[in-house]
């Protein structure tokens, strides 16, 4: 199956690279896909397509679906009921958790890659290559493999890595993965860990992009090293820091893996329980698909509000599009 | 040149997986890890039957089994394949198979805690009363009807899963208590105050999974549903039960809360193993743990039947265990139900669930039977009255009544209830269980 | 006397990122030792600073080269399910992004709108509904399930784009009058010229599909098909009781990828930079 559609893709490179040479007596089918009006369609249809296949119509499906009550063999029109039970205890657990991750992993991913990356950036340190690379390389790692290494680190027992630092400033052991705070803390670090390099690589992309004369004609103004980094570094910053803020929050409201790689579905007083977890419990592992898509309508809209207010007031809309 | 290194890399890839490729001989090397298990595959005109399950030891269990039924059934030889899966992946798979009306396998292991998802709607699996109430005698019911609906069963079960207390003699001895004192759960309160005094160590620990609250419910002739099918988790019994089982932690301090928060994880077993606690409730299934995870325990380890409650004749509740059924989608569903007979249900089939597996076999019939009373592994490393004592408390086996809703339960318990009363103490047993009962009411009106 | 304070700077920075740097891979590190470690005394005990260095040893890795076969067969499977993704999602992804980026033609905005609204969507929502779908058009347990859904990402079309709006115009209007056609103005013209952007999206692609878990968890049914991440999580359940090969097979999950990173990370850089940022 896959070997077949690998095939078919290469040919259709083949077609469109080869065809210059084809006999003339195609020469009419060709001019007509060769056209300039043509050209960008056949482009952009591999996105089409799959943007009404798996985009559009799935999403009309979890609207649909999320009206209805879906059991083998028997699916019926419930209405709203499955809103109507939404807002329950789990629920806002759910999303004061994802609430609080998102703004905690808002702050630490925008903040400490900023600075790592003005740091590296800055002509004062040496091998530079090195350290972007080690700061680049936990975020290679699965977040399964991240998730055993976090669980062992932070283990229950005396003996762990995370309690003998602890026991070091005289605090008793922790049973990090089942208290709330904790629990947390374990979540927020594992994406922390993980996509810390990348966002650092986003900023020193940026601060690549500043113009060196800017700061040189700073500098015959006789600005100091903080004026610089206030009135240059910082405005010019300002897509960027947008770009990777809305990909964190966006990331933030989606977070479900860093929680079941801890506790696999059921953490102990929900402390791991986020809102497409939620999903996943209700949807999935308790078969009540209906239930699952009006949660997911649910985390649609708040990631569109929540972002596109975002937008709204940093002004993002005004980039990106010409 | 660059286009070319990148191509190069691609190529590259390919060429490790060819390498790789040489799966064939790594699989015949075995490796005990998750595969697919194959009997029959040498027979030509074999049905092929295809099984999930999550439990490893459960598929050598069946292959072996298939593999008998063919040499005794040469007419109708089956091919079986049988599939391991993650648990939660095996059970999620099976729902949406189900749920979409295609791709699910002939057979399939269902965990108790999971059973009632899949009697929801249209039920998809076959109804196995014809095997079943020719020889109703020989079972012990109650296991039986954990597995059904409206009085048809839907599964066949693996164990008896009776619950039993597992004694650490050293322990009790060093404490100065004599174990068949111990005959009320008074009783036993008070042997664990002795037994934390003179050793430091707790009586026992507790799960904050079910396995925490289920056994001491049903033990109580309560349930989380009752025989009727009304919700009852916010009852008085329930209530007074997980009172009971918070003092053992909160007032009397002889329990303390289960290393990784339940009895299947390696930090219990290495907990238990170096001898961290007194004693242990658990179904009987749990000898096989002990025999595997916790070796240093040999000779050491004492069974019984639990403590009685107050006014409660309950000597012990069939806990835990997984049911197997046959998927209505299958295209052979009459061979597949023979099989199952065959497997597990039939004398033979009950007998193998003790040699090979270690399980008490839910068919009392087999009890005495020479084959179950030969020496083993078990008799060895516990002792050799194992089942004159499952035979004096058989008729006095609780079993549990399941509800569709029973998993929404069990998830409330595991991710709320025992977390909040015994864990952080921040909620009274009845303001958990009273929470937890109204979201789940919330949804059962809802559905109706 | 401003020449001495550099060098302290220098140095003083030097060694905080250094520390940072270590920190960061201090979680890796500190698996890579203890793998060799006894397995299950390793789940029991968590990774620990007090290390009996007597008892480290090559048995997990020794076991796993020669006993685990499925391994094997779950990290072969993940390798060529990423390398098709890379190779389809970069061929697709790019077309599209070139497009939106260097012709003018109707609905050209609202495309690119629509680019930027799948982004925003979270693939957890859609996944119940394709799940079916892939039911009903026979993907369910394919590769091909796995992949299509990650083939022309938004992401990716994006950057793309983005990348190829700093492509000299003139350079099209150049071929076109050497006689080239539009699709050899991409092939041989153009997508030469994007190729740090294809490095940069070579990696972010890949490393999406190799760690890729929640829906290769829902898509394959049969053990034979499983990629790492699934197969590993398998060894997680009580019911899996394989350690031996957890803790070794998960430190060589991060291998090929670190290769990957290894050979393109040049471009990387330089795709990044002159990409996706620009506003």
């Amino acid at each position: 199956m896959t070997n077949k559609k690998f095939k078919q893709n290469t040919k259709d490179y083949e077609f469109g690279g080869g065809n210059i040479a084809e006999p003339p007596m195609r020469k009419r089918t060709r001019g007509f896909l060769n056209s300039k009006n043509v050209v960008p369609y056949v482009f952009v249809s591999p996105f089409i397509i799959s943007f009404l296949i798996l985009t559009l119509y799935p999403t009309i499906q979890a609207f649909i679906m999320s009206f209805q009550r879906i059991l083998p063999g028997q699916v019926t029109f419930i209405g709203f009921q499955n809103y109507e039970r939404i807002f329950n205890p789990a629920f806002f657990k759910a999303l004061s958790n994802t609430t609080i991750y998102t703004i905690a992993t808002v702050f630490v991913l925008v903040l400490v890659p900023l600075i790592l990356a003005i740091l590296l950036d800055s002509k004062f340190v040496r091998f530079k290559t090195i350290f972007r690379s080690a700061l680049f390389i936990p975020s290679l790692t699965s977040v399964v493999v991240a998730g055993i290494i976090f669980r062992l680190f932070f283990a229950e027992s005396e003996s762990s890595i995370a309690n003998q630092m602890i026991g070091l400033f005289g605090f008793d052991p922790v049973s990090w993965q089942y208290t709330g705070w904790s629990g947390m803390l374990l979540m927020v670090l594992i994406a922390s860990w993980r996509w810390m390099g990348v966002n650092v690589l986003y900023f020193l992309a940026g601060l690549q992009n500043i113009s060196k004369e800017l700061y040189e004609s700073a500098d015959i103004d006789g600005a100091n090293i903080f004026q610089k980094f206030l009135y240059i570094t910082l405005p010019s910053l300002k897509p960027i820091m947008v770009f990777v803020t809305t990909i964190s929050i966006i990331g933030g409201f989606r977070v479900f893996e860093e929680s079941y790689v801890l506790w696999e579905g059921n953490s102990p007083g929900n402390i791991g329980l986020t809102l497409v977890g939620y999903l996943y419990q209700q949807g999935i592992q308790q078969n009540d698909m209906g239930f699952g898509a009006a949660i997911g309508v649910i985390i649609l809209l708040i990631i569109f509000i929540v972002s596109i207010l975002y937008l709204l007031i940093t002004g993002g809309f005004k980039r990106g599009d010409e | 040149m660059k286009k070319l290194s990148l191509l190069g890399l691609l190529v590259l890839m390919l060429l490790i997986l060819g390498a790789c490729g040489g799966g064939d001989d790594a699989e015949t090397n075995g490796g005990d890890a998750e595969e697919s298990v194959v009997a029959g595959a040498d027979l030509e005109d074999a049905t092929e039957l295809s099984f999930w399950t999550f439990a490893g030891t459960h598929a050598d269990f069946y292959a072996d089994a298939a593999e008998k039924w063919n040499e005794e059934n040469p007419d109708k030889a089956i091919k079986l394949t049988v599939g391991t899966y993650p648990f939660d992946q095996m059970h999620n798979n099976l729902l949406l198979a189900l749920q979409s009306g295609s791709g699910a396998p002939d057979l399939a292991d269902i965990e108790i805690a999971k059973f009632p998802n899949f009697l929801k709607g249209d039920i998809q699996l076959e109804p196995l009363n014809d095997l079943i109430e020719p020889e109703l005698e020989s079972f012990v019911e109650e296991r039986l009807d954990i597995y059904a609906a409206d009085d048809i069963y839907y599964g066949a079960p693996t164990h008896l899963g009776a619950t039993v207390v597992y004694y650490n003699q050293e322990i009790m001895d060093e404490a100065g208590v004599d174990i068949d004192s111990i005959k009320t759960w008074d009783d036993y309160v008070d042997a664990g105050k002795q037994v934390v005094n003179t050793t430091g160590k707790p009586m026992t620990t507790i799960p904050t999974n079910w396995y925490g609250i289920w056994p001491f419910v049903t033990q109580k002739e309560s349930d989380f549903f009752n025989i009727d099918g009304e919700f009852t988790l916010d009852n008085e019994e329930n209530i007074e039960t997980l009172e009971f089982i918070n003092s053992l932690i909160n007032e009397h301090e002889i329990a303390e809360i289960a290393p990784g928060g339940n009895y299947h994880s390696e930090e219990f077993y290495g907990f238990m193993n170096e001898e961290g606690q007194a004693s242990i409730v658990i179904p009987m299934y749990y000898m096989k743990d002990f025999v595997e995870y916790m070796p240093d325990l040999e000779g050491k380890m004492q069974i019984r039947p639990m403590p009685l409650a107050p006014g409660s004749e309950t000597q012990s509740v069939a806990m835990g265990g997984t049911g197997t059924a046959v998927i209505s989608q299958s295209e052979h569903t009459d061979l597949a139900k023979e099989f199952l007979y065959f497997a597990k249900l039939s004398k033979e089939g009950n007998i193998r669930l003790w040699t090979e597996l270690g399980f008490d076999p839910p068919r009392w019939d087999v009890w005495e039977e020479p084959e179950v009373r030969a020496d083993n592994i078990y008799y060895e490393f516990f002792h050799e009255d194992i089942f004159d004592i499952l035979l004096t408390i058989k008729d006095d086996v609780a079993g549990i009544n399941l509800s569709e809703y029973t998993p929404d339960v069990l998830s409330e318990i595991d991710s709320n209830i025992m977390h909040n009363v015994l864990r952080e103490g921040n909620q009274t047993p009845e303001e958990a269980l009273k929470q937890s009962a109204d979201t789940i009411r919330q949804k059962m009106e809802s559905a109706n | 006397m401003k020449k001495k304070n550099d060098t302290v700077t220098k140095w003083l920075l030097t060694i905080i990122i250094a520390i940072i740097a270590f920190i960061a891979l201090f979680p890796l590190i500190s698996l890579i030792i203890s793998s060799f470690r006894p397995s299950t005394e390793l789940m029991r005990d968590g990774i620990t600073f007090s290390i009996n260095w007597n008892e480290l040893s090559l048995d997990n890795y020794v076991y796993i080269f020669t006993q685990a076969g499925e391994y094997w067969q779950w990290y072969g499977n993940s390798l060529i399910v990423s390398a098709l993704t890379i190779i389809l999602s970069l061929f697709f992804s790019s077309m599209v992004g070139y497009s939106l980026a260097l012709y003018n033609f109707k609905g050209r905005n609202l495309i690119f709108l629509f680019v930027l609204v799948i982004i925003m969507i979270p693939f957890e929502v859609l996944m119940l509904p394709l799940y079916q779908l892939m039911i009903d058009i026979k993907l369910i347990n394919t590769y091909t399930g796995i992949m299509l859904p990650l083939i022309v990402s938004p992401t990716a079309v994006f950057f793309f784009r983005q990348y190829a709006m700093g492509l000299p115009q003139e350079l099209m209007d150049a071929a076109r009058i050497d006689g080239c056609t539009e699709y050899g103005i991409f092939f041989k013209v153009m997508a030469p010229l994007m190729l740090p952007s294809f490095a940069a999206m070579a990696i972010l692609q890949g490393l999406h599909s190799w760690n890729n878990f929640l829906w290769p968890l829902l898509v394959i049914r049969s053990n034979d098909l499983f990629t790492l991440p699934i197969g590993l999580a398998t060894l997680l359940t009580p019911y899996g009781n394989n350690y031996d090969i957890l803790i070794a097979g998960a430190v060589m999950t991060v291998i090929p990828i670190v290769i990957l990173f290894g050979l393109f990370q040049r471009y990387f850089v330089a795709g990044l930079t002159t990409g996706g940022i620009k506003g």
